[in-house]
């Protein structure tokens, strides 16, 4: 269960990596932190799961986009 | 062990965005999988000694350590203020240099400091 | 490309470095769980032993990552003043600055109507459960740290669904900073108070009491204040494009 989650998060956190459009990446890093949430849930680490929802998937997301938006979308070669 | 591989491999892909992309924002990404590597690090290990959630309420599971929860806890918060500080100091080198390319900025910069 | 390759060689040392942390198979110190479980919650009065720790054996810490919390925050946004005052005095970015802002109001009018009234509605929601988070730290999952974040999504989904304007008053910008500073400045008296009482800094002040009320207290302190910090950042990054 944990291994698939984290081989999950894992591909997420290569795409977030390689890919060219950042708003694409910020989406990944969202569900990466969403798939942490559950795993630490399943780790009984119900704490660690609420802040990491609430965190990764809300509150870094708003600033990951405020920053995109200020600057610029595309990551340029 | 499995699990532990990927989670290396987790904090080795952070550190791959944080040392190889030259985007700012890239960089930031890097960042916060980084943290998010160290946290599942500590919860998976601290999870090894037991099977109920940290919680005395009389029942017979033997709970799991709570400290290193408690530290990751606090961990996670401070990550988002790092990333939030990170990324409005990348917001304002974009502003004075109209790029987010680490090489440019470091050229225009240099280049008006000279 | 040399920087390419460095970049693979640092990465490669990094792996190096680490191997020994995540190959070799050594048994978790299980003394401090097997002292938590015995007298963690006699001691601290809370059930929940992560709150026992944060709040309890390591307050003192806590009350470092609430400061760290505030110059985070007073930093980033002063980061963002301070580019926004001197955006029309760069050189360099002026001829980003006029090119960009007809895109910019053509994506704000891509915003549908949808998300605004349903995050509008779901904002109370995650409130009043951000509140019940914080306050029931100590008998089941939760506590300020926990609830504050949980706090600042609520009023995340409340700015979201004003439009991008300033959202209520409660949740305007200013009110969050004053909410924000005067949280910190009760956290520091009630740190206080057990030095006045004799008890030492961040004991429990009242004499005989259960310490738990102490801890629902801070949980609760710390909760509204974190709440205002994180929320006071969005609200400045969600408002600041549209004004």
């Amino acid at each position: 269960m944990i291994e698939l989650l984290l081989a999950a998060i894992l591909v997420l956190a290569v795409y977030a990596m390689l890919t060219r459009d950042l708003l694409h990446g910020t989406i990944a890093l969202s569900a990466l932190s969403l798939l942490s949430a559950l795993a630490f849930a399943v780790l009984k680490a119900p704490d660690v799961a609420i802040t990491e929802a609430a965190v990764g998937a809300g509150v870094s997301t708003v600033v990951f986009v405020w920053a995109i938006r200020a600057t610029e979308r595309m990551e340029k070669q | 062990m499995i699990a532990r591989i990927l989670v290396g491999l987790l904090l080795l892909t952070g550190l791959a965005t944080l040392v190889a992309r030259r985007n700012l924002v890239k960089k930031v990404f890097g960042l916060a999988i980084l943290n998010s590597a160290a946290v599942f690090l500590f919860v998976m290990e601290g999870a090894h000694s037991g099977q109920g959630a940290p919680i005395v309420d009389g029942s017979a599971l033997q709970i799991v350590d709570p400290l290193p929860q408690a530290l990751m806890l606090t961990a996670i918060v401070i990550g988002v203020c790092v990333t939030a500080l990170a990324l409005a100091i990348a917001a304002r080198l974009h502003r004075a240099t109209g790029s987010l390319d680490i090489d440019v900025i470091k050229e225009r910069l240099g280049n008006g400091h000279d | 490309m040399p920087t390419r390759l460095a970049a693979l060689a640092s990465v490669l040392a990094a792996a190096f470095a680490l191997w020994p942390l995540f190959a070799l198979d050594v048994a978790w110190p299980g003394t401090v769980r097997d002292y938590l479980e015995a007298k963690g919650t006699v001691e601290s009065g809370a059930m929940n032993l992560v709150s026992a720790i944060y709040l309890g054996y390591r307050a003192y810490d806590t009350l470092g990552e609430t400061v760290v919390l505030l110059v985070a925050v007073t930093g980033a946004i002063g980061m963002m003043a301070a580019g926004s005052a001197l955006a029309p005095r760069e050189a360099g970015g002026a001829p980003v600055e006029p090119a960009r802002s007809p895109r910019r109001e053509a994506r704000s009018r891509q915003r549908t109507e949808l998300i605004a009234a349903l995050s509008g509605k779901l904002g109370a929601v995650i409130l009043i459960f951000g509140l019940y988070v914080m306050l029931y730290g100590h008998v089941s999952p939760g506590g300020g740290f926990q609830g504050g974040v949980v706090v600042a999504s609520g009023i995340v989904f409340l700015a979201l669904g004003s439009h991008g304007a300033a959202p209520s008053p409660l949740v305007g910008a200013r009110n969050l900073a004053r909410i924000e500073s005067a949280g910190f400045a009760i956290l520091l008296v009630a740190a206080c108070l057990g030095v006045a009482s004799g008890k030492g800094f961040l004991a429990p002040p009242l004499p005989g009491g259960d310490p738990v009320s102490f801890i629902i207290v801070l949980n609760a302190v710390i909760g509204i204040k974190v709440g205002a910090g994180i929320g006071l950042l969005c609200v400045a990054m969600l408002t600041e494009e549209a004004a």
